[in-house]
């Protein structure tokens, strides 16, 4: 489960032009469940998003996680929650690594490699045997029926495609929990019903999922268990 | 003041390092002051977020801090042209009133700052900043120290002129003369030979315990001190006599000239490290039972020790093997 306590997130604090994105929202996401993060654009959705998944710091409140697997880091018994938001930075790069796999909303894909070494990329860090890491993406790859273009330049991949190999890469490590922000804004209908089955796998696999979106057809979806809507940076409903 | 690259490097590397050290000690006492890892106050998530920044700069500024130490002593050598009567780094320093205290307090403050990154490096092992208020109120009592060491040194560089008389370093270490210099040279050889050697041997077995029951780190760290001591007192009374091939020069500043090769520095930075390792083993026992340490705190212990117990053999091996080879018996 993950916590969240009175977070608020101010951009520029201390200048002539301060900014709360996100202002004094307290959430628990369950484990093993969806949760949609709906509202508007600037309703501070990607922000709680990126605070959530370790990329950004708030300024001031707490975020925890609860019921990490055993080994996320050398000290921790199972088990045991974690504060993650005053985490230094060199172990708040293992909970981000291991803990949260990520679905972008341009999905962020490295033009110039293929599509196996683009879904190998966030395994270089983490000192696997490179030939396990290779099989694990080829597994993940064929999953999610790109096995014919393992060795393609992204450029060559239609929308759909560079989704699902983004989508691959944000489950190389194996994480507990998915997060994704707004990942239908560039899929036509069919696409997005085609990424929320996928999605109903993960879900039964015990992944916990975090999307923020818009779109009906995540936020109206049967698979979501909870939808939070957002306004202004405050949660307005479903907290 | 006598314009000289290792005086302006001195100045320039001391103040910055003090006003580094002020800004960082202004920051220890708000940590001091209201850290709550509990509170996820705008204050607290601000401490947190500097405490990374400072730590890391306040590591920098050490680690120039330590390396002073030497460009000080290699200047003062240098520098002993300049005076009449010098003949090394022993006569410089007695140039004027502020010297010999400068380097006493470049020791000191050597080694509390290199127990300040032991415990640094300590508290960036758990996850949840263990260290940080014992880290943060050593750095406030390191803090004085540099400012005086700063404060001395610059007395000491600044009022340094040409031509002075000053005294040899025969005379300053000779015996018959009052003094803690003529003390050391003083002491006989025949009591200070078995008073090292079972000082090393203590250290040694006392190291060999600790790494193996993990216990008595303690006593390694009370060990580590005191063979540094009687390390500096050997060298002083007889180990300098078989350097020297002379039985009556006690100087231990010559051991940094060319004539010498240069023995005195791999000499003093293997006491000094090996001081500092053994101190930090010792440093960090209370805090063993912090959970976020788990496991990286005895290893970090045991690394310690061994890089103790490597220094003080190295130290040992150097000054053994010039005594094995030197003509000079007593």
């Amino acid at each position: 489960m993950i916590e969240l306590v009175d977070v608020v997130k101010t951009f520029q604090a201390g200048l002539a032009t301060p900014f709360t994105a996100v202002d004094g929202v307290s959430l628990r996401i369950p484990k093993g469940q969806v949760t949609v993060l709906k509202g508007p654009s600037g309703s501070g959705k990607t922000t709680l998003l990126t605070l959530i998944g370790c990329m950004a710091r708030p300024t001031s409140g707490r975020i925890h996680l609860h019921g990490l697997p055993p080994g996320t880091l050398p000290q921790l018994a199972e088990g045991d929650a974690l504060e993650i938001t005053s985490l230094p930075e060199r172990f708040l790069t293992q909970i981000r690594r291991r803990t949260f796999g990520f679905i972008f909303q341009q999905f962020n894909l490295v033009r110039g490699i293929s599509v196996l070494e683009n879904v190998l990329l966030p395994t270089y860090p983490t000192g696997e045997d490179h030939r396990v890491v290779e099989a694990r993406a080829v597994e993940r790859l064929e999953g999610l029926g790109l096995a014919r273009h393992l060795h393609a330049p992204i450029d060559r991949l239609s929308g759909g495609e560079a989704q699902r190999v983004a989508i691959a890469r944000a489950l190389i490590n194996d994480p507990t929990v998915i997060v994704a922000d707004e990942p239908t804004a560039h899929l036509d209908s069919r696409l997005s019903e085609d990424f929320m089955q996928l999605m109903a796998q993960f879900k039964a696999a015990g992944k916990t999922l975090l999307i923020t979106s818009h779109d009906p057809i995540v936020y109206d979806s049967p698979l979501a268990d909870r939808v939070v809507e957002m306004r202004d940076g405050h949660v307005v409903a479903g907290a | 003041m006598i314009q000289h690259p290792g005086i302006l490097a001195l100045l320039l590397a001391s103040g910055l390092v003090c006003l580094l050290l002020v800004a960082a000690g202004w920051q220890g006492f708000r940590i001091l002051r209201s850290w709550n890892l509990r509170s996820g106050s705008e204050s607290q998530l601000d401490l947190e977020r500097r405490t990374y920044l400072v730590s890391t700069l306040v590591s920098f500024a050490l680690v120039i801090q330590i390396l002073s130490l030497f460009l000080f002593i290699f200047t003062a050598d240098g520098l002993h042209t300049q005076f009449v009567g010098a003949m090394c780094a022993a006569g410089s320093l007695a140039a004027n009133a502020y010297g010999y205290p400068t380097l006493t307090a470049k020791v000191a403050t050597c080694l509390v700052a290199g127990l300040w990154l032991v415990l640094h490096r300590a508290d960036t092992q758990g996850h949840d900043y263990p260290l940080i208020r014992p880290k943060y109120a050593l750095l406030l009592l390191l803090v004085p120290m540099v400012l005086m060491e700063t404060w001395l040194q610059g007395c000491y560089l600044t009022g340094l002129k040409a031509d002075v008389m000053t005294s040899c370093c025969g005379s300053l270490f000779g015996q018959g003369r009052q003094g803690l210099a003529s003390d050391l040279a003083g002491l006989p050889p025949h009591l200070m030979q078995p008073v090292f050697w079972i000082t090393f041997a203590s250290l040694g077995a006392t190291g060999t315990f600790a790494l193996r029951t993990k216990h008595g780190t303690a006593l390694f760290a009370f060990l580590s001190l005191t063979f540094f001591l009687v390390a500096v007192a050997s060298l002083v009374s007889f180990f300098c006599l078989y350097i020297y091939e002379l039985p009556t020069h006690h100087c231990p500043f010559c051991l940094l000239q060319r004539e010498h090769g240069f023995v005195g520095y791999p000499l003093y930075a293997t006491l000094l490290g090996g001081t500092i390792a053994g101190l930090g083993a010792g440093l960090l026992a209370p805090f063993r039972g912090q959970k976020s340490l788990g496991a990286a705190l005895p290893r970090m212990q045991a690394h310690l020790m061994w890089c103790a117990l490597i220094l003080a053999t190295a130290f040992t091996l150097i000054v053994g093997i010039w005594m094995a080879l030197s003509p000079l018996r007593l």
